[in-house]
């Protein structure tokens, strides 16, 4: 009952007038920037963090919130009138989305995803509500050894067992590694890899580094390989109403997503991904309409954008408990915290009680909002779709600037925001994923500072990882992760 | 070289920049083993054709890149409307863009709305440069 009440002072904050003018405003860009073709939640929430440096930290941090709801479901009404997922979480939307869309049934398709979203966002947040207080009780028996053991876990699972390639995501965790290690040493003062100049040592910025990575680079890329070609959009449908039949086949697909996509989220699993596509998949074997999956089954849209609203609700559980993002949207949302000193984590909900709770409170706001908002105005949004690419990168370019320029006001800040766009370039054209690096810069610093704290405490004994039961269980399970699809598949082979 | 004296710890602000050093140079020697030995795995193809895309375009590229150096040079003596101005400019003609009255309008309009967006509203510094006295005239 103590969350209850904890919640309950939340609403206290959340519905204040002027936070929930920036839950609102947060909502609308955060949409408007999602909408944007080639703009996914992560670019989204580092473009707009300039926005919020004046703001009072839990109206920043309620704004936040807001945006990346937003910002999920306007890169949802993209891929399936455009079939350009923005992000790997929409792959599995685009393949039925964009079919209905062809099939003249958009506006079911943006309504069954919203609604979808909306539902399975409000679960996941009551989800979060219950589970977050548990695990926070549990993160204030965790030492430095066990939090450098989580975070280490974190690092392995985001880069080496997801995606195409196991180096290629390794590489791009320990580039982050090594640029997160620009700057002050923050235990003893020493300045590393600064070179002399002085704003490297603030260190390099989630914001310059993933604007850099998603902005530029991909700019670049675009420009480069594709802004020649042409491409059709969808044309919206006249109604977005649901007929009974869809609602009756959405329901349970948006209940089941949930429940695939939450858990999902809060291990460190890098986000929402891998649950898109097991709802799709497993709408796919439980529907009565096999036949239509690869045709527009709106099963196939509720289930995995249902699914991906959950994972990102259950992102913010590591995130705000532990202090560990698991994505890279997750990565720059604790940039944002640190920006005003605040360090997510279990000690923050005993020393920020209102600003974590109004967060939270804020999230349940979001939802609703996101939905009235969202229904009425899709027409609007499929306006912004068609935004012709050189205005719209153009447009892109201009904020991506801003949001490094307004750092230090400075031009050393828009050179590294230009190497940073030659690297992501790079990166996108070699297929190497760019939000291990993200996500190692930020928590990269953090690991280093609780493996230096453990190993003081035990007076430079390194065995103390492996002799601490939780430690040593997370580190088990790391290695577990790594040998045992390698054991597999040289079993399958022989 | 950075100090190596570690304290009660054992290990000094040098060790883990050694970790990663070290763990840079296995992945490289990972990534060129796999290019030596049928190219890396699971990657796209290198014709961009078959990825679906046209051949590198250089002259996009550099465009881009191009307006975002003019940028850098401009933003500290033009000010932030002008820096945007061009930089929204270059893009736009990276993509292909010709008309370059309606870029220059677009970009100037974008810029200035957000210059007085931030300044005004959100009260956060950007240069006005070259513009500072007709900003001035304009009661801004």
């Amino acid at each position: 009952m103590e969350a209850f009440d904890a919640l309950l002072a939340g609403f206290g904050v959340a519905l204040k007038p002027i936070n929930l003018l920036w839950g609102f405003i947060g909502v609308t860009l955060g949409t408007f920037v999602g909408v944007l073709p080639g703009v996914g939640p992560a670019l989204t929430v580092a473009m707009l963090l300039p926005l919020t440096a004046k703001l009072d930290p839990t109206g920043a941090l309620i704004m936040f919130a807001g945006i990346y709801y937003g910002a999920m479901f306007g890169g949802s009404t993209t891929t399936i009138l455009l079939n350009t997922p923005g992000e790997s979480a929409s792959i599995a939307t685009a393949l039925e989305g964009n079919k209905m869309a062809k099939a003249g049934r958009a506006g079911p398709a943006l309504a069954t995803s919203a609604i979808g979203s909306f539902v399975a966002g409000t679960i996941a947040t009551v989800l979060l509500t219950l589970l977050a207080p548990l695990v926070v009780d549990l993160a204030l028996k965790f030492g430095p050894a066990e939090y450098f053991s989580l975070m280490v876990f974190a690092f392995i699972t985001v880069s080496a067992v997801l995606g195409s390639s196991t180096v290629r995501g390794l590489t791009s965790l320990f580039l982050g590694l090594f640029l997160g290690l620009i700057g002050i040493d923050s235990q003893t003062g020493q300045a590393r890899f600064a070179f002399g100049v002085p704003e490297l040592l603030d260190g390099v910025d989630v914001v310059v580094l993933a604007v850099g990575l998603f902005a530029v680079g991909e700019a670049l890329y675009v420009a480069a390989y594709q802004s020649r070609l042409t491409e059709t959009m969808e044309k919206m449908s006249s109604s977005i109403m649901m007929t009974a039949e869809d609602w009756k086949r959405s329901w349970p697909a948006w209940l089941r997503a949930t429940a695939i996509g939450f858990p999902f989220g809060t291990i460190p699993a890098g986000g929402s991904e891998i649950p898109t596509f097991i709802s799709y998949a497993t709408e796919k074997k439980l529907s009565k309409h096999p036949e239509e999956f690869g045709k527009g089954a709106i099963e196939g849209v509720a289930g995995p954008e249902a699914a991906n609203n959950a994972a990102a609700t259950g992102v913010l559980v590591p995130l705000l408990t532990l202090g560990i993002p698991t994505s890279a949207t997750a990565a720059i949302l604790l940039g944002a915290f640190q920006n005003y000193g605040l360090q997510p984590g279990p000690l923050l909900f005993q020393s920020q009680s209102e600003l974590v709770w109004g967060l939270i409170a804020s999230l349940y706001i979001g939802n609703i909002i996101l939905l009235i908002l969202n229904l009425p105005l899709i027409g609007i949004w499929v306006k912004v779709l068609t935004i012709p690419k050189d205005l719209l990168y153009a447009g892109i370019l201009v904020f991506a600037t801003l949001g490094a320029y307004s750092l230090h006001q400075s031009w050393v800040d828009l050179l590294t925001l230009y190497v940073f766009g030659l690297l992501g370039f790079a990166m996108r054209r070699w297929d190497i994923p760019v939000g291990p690096a993200v996500i190692g810069l930020i928590l990269g610093p953090l690991a280093e500072t609780q493996f230096r704290r453990a190993l003081s405490i035990s007076q430079g004994d390194a065995t103390v990882f492996l002799t601490q039961p939780i430690s040593a269980t997370f580190l088990a399970i790391t290695v577990a992760l790594i040998v045992l699809p390698w054991i597999v598949r040289r079993v399958r082979r022989t | 070289m950075l100090p190596s004296e570690g304290g009660y710890a054992g290990i000094g602000p040098n060790f883990v920049p050694g970790v990663v050093a070290a763990g840079l140079l296995l992945l490289g020697g990972w990534l060129t083993y796999e290019a030596f030995s049928g190219g890396w795995r699971n990657a796209p193809a290198d014709d961009p054709r078959e990825r679906g895309e046209h051949p590198f375009h250089a002259s996009s590229f550099g465009w881009i890149s191009a307006g975002l150096f003019a940028h850098m040079v401009l933003i500290g003596t033009g000010g932030f409307v002008l820096a945007g101005t061009a930089l929204f400019g270059c893009v736009a003609r990276g993509f292909g863009s010709t008309r370059i009255v309606r870029d220059a309008v677009f970009g100037l309009v974008l810029s200035l709305a957000v210059f007085l967006f931030f300044v005004k509203l959100l009260n956060v510094g950007l240069p006005a440069g070259w513009l500072a006295p007709l900003l001035g005239v304009a009661g801004i």
